[in-house]
């Protein structure tokens, strides 16, 4: 006990620079955690308030998570969830790394600068617009997709239902909105790389390529990996703004865009369920937490310093 | 080191806690309120945008309030979009206020969750004028397990569909509209249309209507024939008149009569747009009026159906009284007095004499400028419509029509029945999914209904369909026996 | 070697030194090619790659700004189009009608802005530096501390219980401050970057010449880290400029909504009326005062512009070669 306070003392610096951000974490994120017992009670209102009325619901075991995988639509949601952020994990990393490599190397900086803000902008636009936006576009009748095939006499497509072109379209919509959010942080990282060793590496004849393949990869390579980690704790969740108002919620399209995020928000319309809710989500937690530590393992294994902890 | 890391947590989570007791001790001044005959705070919580002059208005409110109930009122409006949300949040959270709107499902549920206080004793004593005043079947209609958990806003309470025509276009080509009872009807007007006039949709996106008696809604797989069985819960889309009906909306779409994006369409067809020949909606008394006033040219409509008293019609407006309510019964008595007194009813819904309305010799009003763009609220969600101040150009026996439109009623099967869905709530929540996909596209004619409604059916069986269809049953039996 | 100065623009000698950054316009005059640069085709071919990427990025939006000049009459008659049939400014007239309104908004939206990503880069930064100094011994249970909360969070009922009946925060402006100042997320990202651009020796050479942890912190670390802390700084300026959710949630006051809030009311309104036609038609002059479609447009333009501008003013601290490249060994 007293060398723990002695540890503390020793720390205490280190201790007060994590104080405000403890503190914070304790009240805002851990201390509502309590609310996830919900996943395993039927919720009612008590009316002396919300502690009351968790502490008085009924536990239901496991009731709340039957829904996720009692039907067919179950194996579905869950395959295209995974599938989905598989790839956009894949797809995602490249691109963004890519641009920011790209931009940096651009000679003229102005330009680089003007792409660099153009590039933000989609993360602005909320999927309620950008939905409108592909609409222009896979309109039936004012699409101008189906204008461009008219010309060269091709049949129109009923885009929002014909379900085989959808993967696509939503791996590019989901790349179009997050490419240039996700290249700052690499291009923050790659102007940080010590200006040295690029000249170690020109001075030993490496072509750009071999400079970019020697130097800047492997000094992405902890951030791209802390990422990545970061993107598979969250496989099971999904963008639902991408899912649901891009697709403009068509029924035809289902098989390919309904995820677990859209599932539940349906599913749970004419239940208004907060215990279901609660159980989707600490299923989705749980599953991600899983995958994040055997992840961290495997990385640790390999390359002790790139794992998170 | 781990019994460390607890003793650090521990630590720093005390300081937590202490922070969070430091905060939390001014609670007292609301409670205060109310003894020692102050006069009790009503916090209450409505749907609409907030208006600029609530404060004003609810000053004169208060003043008349403290006088007659010892009681103020605090109004606070949540904006049309963000209420389903933030509502719900509040009332799941257990915050302690008085008073809120709710309609619909979200009531069922909420009053079943035990979010609404029960009025039933109340309504015998603090509001008893409230009583005698409200029409019984509203009352009878929003009874949960024979508890009334809300006060319904005394205005139409039955339901008639109606195809709307603009009359624009009727009269140029001399439709009979008379004539018009069902879909089929509309084929041959609908035809010159689409051949003489394309500038305009010949139908307004609409789902196909079918004579059912919901248990949830139109697009959920459970519903009572208004026609013959009236006992038995059927899914609707395993019926004849289903097929029927749409394969001639599929005709109808095939024809080019509707938007080819009909299913997906998030068009709201506003009136004062004159891109239409028919729609479909609600009506109640003068509703052509309303709309004609609205699009700025006339319109007119058939009905689809006879006025029927449902759940969704006797529950489209109601003021709860919250579980977690400190003083229910000032609450009542607010809510009986905003119902059945005619200064304060209009004071609340009209804004203050002279500033926001004008009222002319014989007793009718006019709205002022003020009214629009400072104090403008939805008259639908507040209370009784019948003791509002007429306006102008209001036919003078309004009231009067809605009283015997809701009179002419005929009550569906469910009235005052509400499901429990909590044995079923899985298999509800995949049923939900299956029909959010199929059912806009077969309402809206735009897929084939002969391939489409057994694969819609065939999947709402393996999702459970028949569990459902069993559990509403016996919970509708037991329910009857309990009405006799 | 000698201490980088990359951004004193005095510098004329081209030196291989220099890095790809700063400096270039004076060295093209010259007419030497830094040998560090891209030969000048694939230069092109990247220039137009991006360009084609910049323009799809961009393209929306002035989409956006085309659809706010439509009239409404015309959206719904024909829907969106790249060129409108018919122009109109009544966007822009609706948006002046609730000038008073917006400009509170946009009071509201920087103050939150400024203070909260001045909190959180503080409180982001210090968690994060002292989660990736080896001396500090609970340096692990402090990064899962964190990190955990990345995957579990509360819900969003018992967070609205804790920030209204404990914290009491309801209708405050902390209340859209404080729940976004912290990001599990961002101090993650941060640790990487000390982590990689914070080498012990730096640290160590300043402790033996006695500084504090504190001061070493300011003096040293702040410099060092500049592109890192700019990008938490950048993410969460654009975090606190996007978020309406916090607002629909603990604001009723009107003079506190923020300005995306403003917008998803617009937005949340006209979906409300498409699905409630029954009583948009019923009480017209209720939503008469609800702004359309080219309005939502307006508002999206409006409350874009200018937090998109400031990307430049974040990447002036992307600066590289700060690193003392002679401690490091």
């Amino acid at each position: 006990m007293k060398s723990f306070a002695r540890d503390l003392y020793k720390n205490r610096i280190w201790l007060l620079m994590v104080l405000p951000g403890t503190i914070w974490l304790l009240l805002f994120s851990y201390l509502p955690m309590f609310g996830q017992v919900l996943a395993f009670k039927k919720f009612r209102i008590d009316p002396d308030g919300f502690f009351a009325s968790v502490m008085n619901s009924e536990w239901v075991g496991f009731d709340n998570f039957k829904y996720l995988f009692s039907t067919n639509d179950a194996w579905i949601i869950t395959r295209n969830t995974l599938v989905y952020n598989i790839i956009f994990i894949v797809v995602g990393l490249i691109a963004a790394v890519a641009t920011a490599i790209l931009l940096s190397e651009l000679i003229n900086k102005r330009l680089s600068k003007v792409y660099q803000t153009s590039i933000l902008f989609p993360h602005f636009i909320s999927w309620v617009i950008g939905s409108y936006f592909v609409f222009t576009f896979l309109s039936t009748e004012n699409g101008l997709l189906n204008h461009v095939l008219a010309w060269f006499h091709v049949d129109p497509v009923s885009w929002y239902s014909e379900s085989k072109y959808w993967p696509f379209i939503l791996v590019f919509m989901s790349l179009w909105k997050g490419v240039g959010y996700g290249s700052i942080v690499y291009l923050a990282s790659i102007v940080g790389i010590d200006r040295t060793y690029y000249e170690a590496a020109m001075i030993d004849g490496a072509s750009k390529w071999k400079q970019i393949k020697h130097v800047t990869l492997p000094m992405l390579k902890p951030l791209m990996i802390i990422l990545t980690i970061m993107n598979i704790g969250r496989i099971f969740n999904s963008d639902f703004g991408l899912f649901y108002q891009v697709p403009r919620d068509s029924g035809a399209l289902y098989s390919v865009t309904n995820v677990i995020d859209t599932f539940v928000y349906r599913g749970l319309m004419n239940l208004g369920d907060i215990g279901m809710s609660t159980a989707a989500g600490l299923y989705q937690s749980a599953v991600g937490f899983i995958l994040v530590i055997i992840t961290n393992y495997i990385v640790r294994k390999i390359d002790e310093e790139s794992a998170l902890f | 080191m781990k019994k460390k890391l607890g003793i650090l947590l521990a630590l720093v989570l005390s300081i937590g806690t202490i922070l969070s007791a430091c905060s939390s001790k001014e609670d007292s001044a609301a409670e205060k309120s109310g003894k020692n005959g102050q006069p009790y705070e009503i916090k209450w919580y409505t749907v609409g945008t907030p208006q600029k002059d609530t404060d004003k208005v609810f000053a004169e409110v208060n003043k008349y309030l403290k006088k007659k109930i010892n009681a103020t009122v605090k109004m606070t409006q949540i904006d049309w979009g963000d209420w389903a949300q933030k509502s719900q949040v509040m009332i799941n959270s257990g915050e302690p206020f008085d008073i809120i709107f709710t309609n619909g499902t979200d009531y069922v549920q909420n009053a079943q969750k035990g979010a609404f206080y029960a009025i039933d004793d109340m309504l015998n004593n603090e509001g008893k004028a409230l009583k005698q005043t409200i029409d019984p079947a509203l009352l009878e209609g929003i009874k949960i397990d024979g508890k009334t958990y809300g006060v319904p806003t005394n205005k139409e309470a039955a339901r008639q569909s109606v195809y709307t025509f603009n009359k624009r276009l009727v009269d140029k080509y001399h439709f009979d509209i008379t004539k018009v009872k069902t879909l089929e009807d509309l084929e041959p007007m609908l035809k010159v249309i689409k051949e003489k006039e394309p500038k305009i949709t010949p139908m307004a996106t609409f789902k196909a209507y079918l004579p059912f008696d919901y248990i949830f809604n139109g697009e959920m797989p459970f519903g009572i024939p208004f026609e013959g069985d009236r006992d038995h819960v059927v899914n609707p889309f395993a019926t004849d008149v289903a097929m029927q009906t749409y394969k001639t909306m599929h005709s109808y779409y095939k024809a080019g009569y509707l938007k080819e994006d009909a299913a997906t369409s998030k068009d709201s067809w506003p009136m004062d747009v004159e891109n239409w020949f028919v729609r479909m909606g609600d009506s109640q008394p003068y509703a052509d009026l309303l709309w004609s006033r609205s699009a700025k040219y006339d319109v007119v409509s058939v009905p689809a159906e006879q006025p029927v008293t449902i759940n969704d019609s006797v529950s489209g407006s109601i003021q709860a009284i919250s579980a977690t309510s400190k003083n229910p019964k000032k609450a009542m008595e607010f809510l009986t007095l905003l119902n059945t007194d005619e200064y304060l009813r209009n004071l609340v819904d009209k804004g203050i004499e002279g500033v926001h309305y004008k009222k002319n010799s014989d007793g009718t009003i006019e709205d002022l400028p003020a009214r629009i763009d400072r104090y403008n609220l939805p008259t639908y969600s507040l209370g009784n419509h019948f003791i509002l101040y007429l306006y102008k150009n209001d036919p003078k026996d309004k009231w009067e029509k809605f009283k015997e439109f809701n009179e002419s009623a005929t009550a569906a099967p469910t009235l005052g029945f509400h499901f429990n869905s909590d044995p079923v709530r899985s298999e509800l929540a995949a049923i939900t999914n299956i029909s959010k996909e199929f059912y806009p596209a077969l309402a809206t004619g735009s897929v084939d209904p002969e391939s489409y409604l057994p694969k819609f059916n065939k999947k709402l069986k393996e999702a459970g369909l028949d569990k459902v269809l069993k559990e509403i049953q016996k919970q509708f039996d037991d329910w009857k026996k309990t009405q006799k | 070697m000698p201490k980088l100065e990359q951004n004193q623009p005095t510098v004329t000698m081209p030196s291989s030194l220099e890095g790809m950054k700063g400096g270039g316009i004076k060295k093209r005059r010259k007419k030497y090619r830094d040998p560090q640069a891209l030969p000048p085709v694939v230069n092109t071919i990247v220039s137009v790659l991006l360009g084609i990427l910049a323009i799809t990025c961009i393209f929306p939006f002035i989409y956006v700004i085309i659809i706010s000049f439509t009239s409404e009459e015309s959206i719904v008659r024909n829907g969106f189009q790249l060129i409108p049939k018919e122009w109109s400014l009544d966007a822009y007239h609706y948006l002046w009608s609730m000038k008073e309104q917006l400009f509170r908004s946009y009071g509201v939206t920087i103050f939150i802005t400024i203070v909260g990503t001045i909190i959180s880069v503080f409180m982001i930064t210090f968690y994060a530096y002292a989660i990736s100094r080896p001396q500090f011994k609970y340096r692990k249970f402090f990064t899962f501390l964190a990190f955990f909360t990345m995957l579990f969070s509360g819900g969003l009922v018992p967070t609205y219980i804790v920030i209204t009946q404990f914290l009491h925060l309801k209708d405050t402006i902390w209340a859209l401050i404080l729940p976004l100042s912290m990001n599990a997320f961002y101090i993650i990202i941060m640790r990487t970057f000390f982590l990689k651009s914070v080498s012990e020796s730096i640290l160590e050479s300043a402790r033996i010449d006695g500084a504090s942890e504190l001061r070493i912190f300011f003096q040293i670390i702040f410099p060092l880290s500049l592109p890192g802390i700019a990008t938490i700084a950048l993410f969460s300026t654009l975090g606190y400029w996007n978020d309406w959710f916090t607002a629909l949630l603990y604001i009723d006051n009107p003079n506190l909504v923020p300005l995306q809030s403003l917008l998803m009311k617009i937005e949340a309104n006209l979906e409300f009326m498409r699905q409630n036609m029954d009583i948009a038609n019923m009480q017209s002059s209720l939503f008469n005062t609800i702004p359309q479609e080219s309005a939502k447009m307006a508002m999206v333009v409006i409350a874009t512009l200018p937090i998109a501008v400031s990307y430049p003013f974040f990447q002036k601290y992307f600066i590289s070669g700060l690193t003392i490249g002679g401690v490091k060994e």
